[in-house]
């Protein structure tokens, strides 16, 4: 038997193998070794000095020294922790207060909530069926269309897996040897792209047939000394708190909970009542320094911690909306950011900061363009205007949502996009970035009260097994790839498929149209690590960028695991669920939304923009 | 009863192996956050700390597979093998077990073996920095780690031959599991009604079970 059909038996074996249900890992581990032993075999030496053996501890010495991979366990650690501290059924039910004015207002705050937790966390089968509890019933109750609310929390349930920061998108990137900063760059968009297309579809059924998602009357429920405090000082419950730290006597007469309110009490409430304005303030301050400040910084640049936080507040949104603007306009200023972000990122982990710093502050002299100062102060006044109007209204249940929302969205919010803005915008690594996450994750627990010593070692333990799953699984591919390539089976592959005389197009079509049938019986982990490595080297051929590949292979994963009759999250939906929701209303209900995927595929391949625009803007074209 | 006693006893040494090791997680997390103190306030990198960082999460996932093994957690391309019958899988699983599994890890100890020897003889030190911190420690995690995964391996293959005889596979050691987290979630809500809470927290093992052999299992309700 020649080499290259060698190659080939061993492709169908392992396929055979994998669906024959035996762990994965030791599948490829044991396959490599034998057809690596008969690769490599040479008669003149003795049988234990086969370079297979070489090989092997190559490959696994490789995995315990990969630097993408290494992040793995401190975004789980993160993920689990986060999973086991937040309070998902009050986050559901504060949303759901903020949004009662939106049509379907249930389904959006379940999209919302799902997009959240699909941030921290990558399982599907806990949100379907959290959110089967949380959600379902009260939608059903509510009377929602069966279609509708089943479609929306399954479909939301594997967001989880695409949006950063995703194991996915990590595992890929130590498969394709791309960054995993740039990848996570590239997904973003699309990520919150699709949850928009979400929002769009339901928003849209509700407003063309609003049978479906009967309007519920829902009132903020206002606690009694918020009340009597409105009644002592003022409607407007900014003011008020503001005449009450003058003025606190009044204030002592009022009973919260029984016992009078103290002066502490009426400093706490009126610090949640600034939560938004406070927000906005870190925010754009973190554009100014990012803008303005960071390029010319040395190392003892402010902390950056301070960055991010867009988008999360409710009433900051419009301003946030804006706030991306100045950053668009700062790109030529940012060069000198991007140059420094050139700089291969293993510089940066391997504790040189200075170097790449060096290179940012010498070509950054230049100075923002004239036109960022105008558009930022517009902005600025946008925002303050905006926090105008919403102080002026805020009454009681304004303050009573606010409240609400700080406890339970706000600090899952910020952390995770503090994580994710102190990666993208390139000021740490992506491990350590997953570190402080993690970091702060424990202290969101602990703050919350929602931690105690039985999570933590379960988080501890959660995350060491999926850990071992997964590089291990890496250790066996690595072997088995490397085998495959030495007996030919690559090369064999590649003449075959460029034998078709494919355009790019087709290309693209017929291998992601592979991945999502692979997508049905398997899971994510095994499509990347053994099929994915198959196309990769394809990808020059056809001119495909990988990162625009490899991110579309992530929202064709959305559409598999979406696909009737194989998609687990309906059967994990369909539990929880009362008896009278059929499974096949439940798959009916994510039919629309496969096809929404799909859309959001179609859209991503005619407008690459959208996906390679944030690499690269934050980290130029060059290097990969 | 005496060999599941042993089988519990060598799941027993996995466990303690993996779980002692992953505690270097949270090590990990410490080390590296004070690290980034000491990088970007500071301004005083530690060299050998990306070696460091290595080494722990390079312990970590190797130590951390037989533990795995022995929670079933590696991931196995479970769409039709979860929908056979207890016997059926029992034989595909020592077959292959037998097929694929010995030969693989015998390869990855001797292979280990001799490269941890080699670092070992000659005290091998890291090249990534000039004064890199000794690395032979580490290496010889792999024909370790690969020890103990041989050894939950050959209890693996034991459970097959017990599953062959009584048709049903013998208990594993209870341990954290993801889908956990629903009961814990639930347990404190305060906006769910009580009924609903109770009822998912009860059925949530079997939903899990079910869900992940997709309404085919032998015995599926849905």
């Amino acid at each position: 038997m020649s080499d290259p059909a060698l190659g080939l038996l061993m492709l169908t074996l392992i396929i055979v193998v994998i669906m024959l249900g035996f762990p994965t890992a030791f599948t490829l581990m044991g396959l490599g070794m034998m057809f690596g032993f008969v690769a490599f075999y040479d008669p003149t030496h003795a049988w234990s000095q086969n370079r297979v053996f070489d090989l092997i501890v190559e490959r696994t010495y490789g995995a315990m020294n990969n630097e993408s991979l290494i992040s793995i366990p401190l975004f789980v650690l993160m993920g689990y922790v986060m999973e086991r501290g937040a309070l998902v059924d009050k986050m559901f039910y504060s949303i759901q207060l903020a949004f009662r004015g939106v049509p379907a207002s249930l389904a959006v705050a379940t999209l919302i909530v799902c997009t959240f937790w699909g941030i921290a966390s990558g399982l599907v089968g806990a949100v379907v069926v959290l959110m089967g509890v949380i959600a379902f019933n009260p939608m059903l109750k509510a009377g929602y269309d069966v279609k509708l609310a089943s479609g929306v929390i399954t479909a939301g349930g594997t967001l989880g897996i695409l949006i950063p920061p995703s194991v996915m998108i990590i595992v890929y990137a130590a498969v394709a040897g791309q960054s995993v900063v740039k990848l996570y760059a590239s997904a973003m968009f699309p990520g919150f792209f699709l949850s928009f297309l979400y929002l769009v579809y339901i928003i849209g059924w509700a407003l063309i047939d609003p049978k479906i998602a009967p309007k519920s009357e829902t009132k903020i429920p206002v606690s009694d000394w918020v009340r009597r405090f409105q009644d002592a000082y003022s409607r407007n419950m900014l003011v008020g708190l503001l005449r009450a730290a003058v003025a606190p006597r009044k204030a002592a007469g009022i009973e919260i909970g029984g016992r009078p309110m103290t002066y502490r009490a009426v400093l706490a409430n009126l610090l949640a009542a600034l939560f938004p304005l406070f927000l906005c303030a870190v925010t754009l301050w973190g554009i100014w320094w990012y803008v303005v400040i960071h390029p010319l910084a040395d190392v003892q640049a402010p902390a950056p911690m301070a960055v991010p936080a867009q988008k999360s507040a409710a009433p900051a949104e419009k301003a946030a909306a804006q706030e991306d603007k100045p950053q668009e306009l700062g790109a030529t200023t940012s060069e000198s950011e991007s140059t420094a972000a050139k700089e291969p990122e293993t510089l940066q982990e391997m504790g040189d900061p200075t170097l790449v710093r060096e290179g940012g502050a010498s070509l950054a002299s230049a100075g923002p363009p004239p036109e960022f100062f105008m558009y930022f102060w517009i902005v600025v006044a946008v925002t303050a205007l905006v926090l105008l109007w919403y102080y002026i209204k805020m009454q009681a249940e304004q303050f009573e949502l606010l409240k609400l929302l700080t406890t339970s969205v706000m600090p899952l919010g910020i952390l995770t996009l503090v994580v994710l803005a102190v990666i993208l915008f390139g000021i740490t690594t992506a491990t350590e970035s997953a570190a402080i996450g993690a970091a702060g994750a424990f202290l969101m627990g602990f703050q919350a009260k929602t931690l105690d010593w039985e999570r933590v070692k379960q988080s501890i333990f959660l995350t060491a097994k999926t850990t071992a799953m997964v590089c291990w699984l890496f250790v066996g591919s690595a072997l088995f790839s490397g085998v495959f390539a030495i007996l030919g089976g690559q090369q064999l592959v590649e003449q075959w498929v460029l034998s078709f005389n494919l355009t790019p197009l087709q290309f693209m079509i017929v291998s992601q149209a592979i991945i999502f049938v692979l997508g049905w019986p398997l899971e994510w982990t095994e499509i990347i690590v053994i099929f994915v490595p198959i196309f990769l080297p394809l990808l020059k051929h056809f001119n495909i960028d990988p990162i625009l590949w490899g991110t579309l292979v992530f929202v064709n994963l959305q559409a598999a695991f979406l696909s009737p009759p194989v998609a687990m999250s309906a059967f994990y939906l369909k539990g929880v669920s009362p008896p009278h929701v059929t499974l096949n209303q439940i798959f009916a209900g994510m039919m629309p939304y496969m096809l929404v995927v799909i859309l959001c595929m179609v859209i991503m391949y005619v407008w690459p923009g959208m996906t390679l625009w944030l690499p690269n803007y934050l980290y130029g074209n060059a290097g990969g | 009863m005496n060999a599941q006693k042993f089988l519990n006893g060598i799941d027993r040494i996995s466990t303690w192996a993996g779980k002692a090791s992953a505690w270097l997680i949270l090590t990990l997390t410490i080390v590296v956050c004070v690290e980034v103190f000491k990088r970007y306030i500071l301004n005083a990198p530690t060299s050998f700390i990306f070696d460091v960082n290595n080494m722990m999460y390079g312990t970590l996932f190797m130590m951390c597979g037989a533990y795995t093994l022995a929670q079933n957690g590696h991931v196995r391309g479970d769409f039709l093998y979860s929908s056979m019958r207890p016997r059926t899988q029992a034989w595909l699983d020592l077959v292959l077990y037998l097929a694929f599994f010995i030969p693989g890890i015998l390869g990855l100890i001797y292979a280990g073996y001799d490269y941890a020897l080699d670092s070992w003889r000659i005290r091998e030190h890291s090249n990534v920095t000039a004064d890199g911190p000794p690395v032979y420690q580490f290496k010889a995690i792999i024909p370790i780690a690969g020890a103990l995964v041989m050894m939950q391996g050959l209890a693996e293959i034991m459970r097959c031959v017990m599953c062959l005889k009584t048709g049903q596979w013998p208990d594993r050691l209870k341990d954290a599991e993801e889908i956990d987290v629903v009961e814990q979630q639930l347990a404190t809500s305060v906006y769910v009604d009580q009924e609903s809470r109770e009822r998912a927290i009860a059925s949530v093992h079997e939903i899990d079970e079910a869900a992940r052999q997709r309404g085919m299992g032998a015995d599926a309700k849905l």
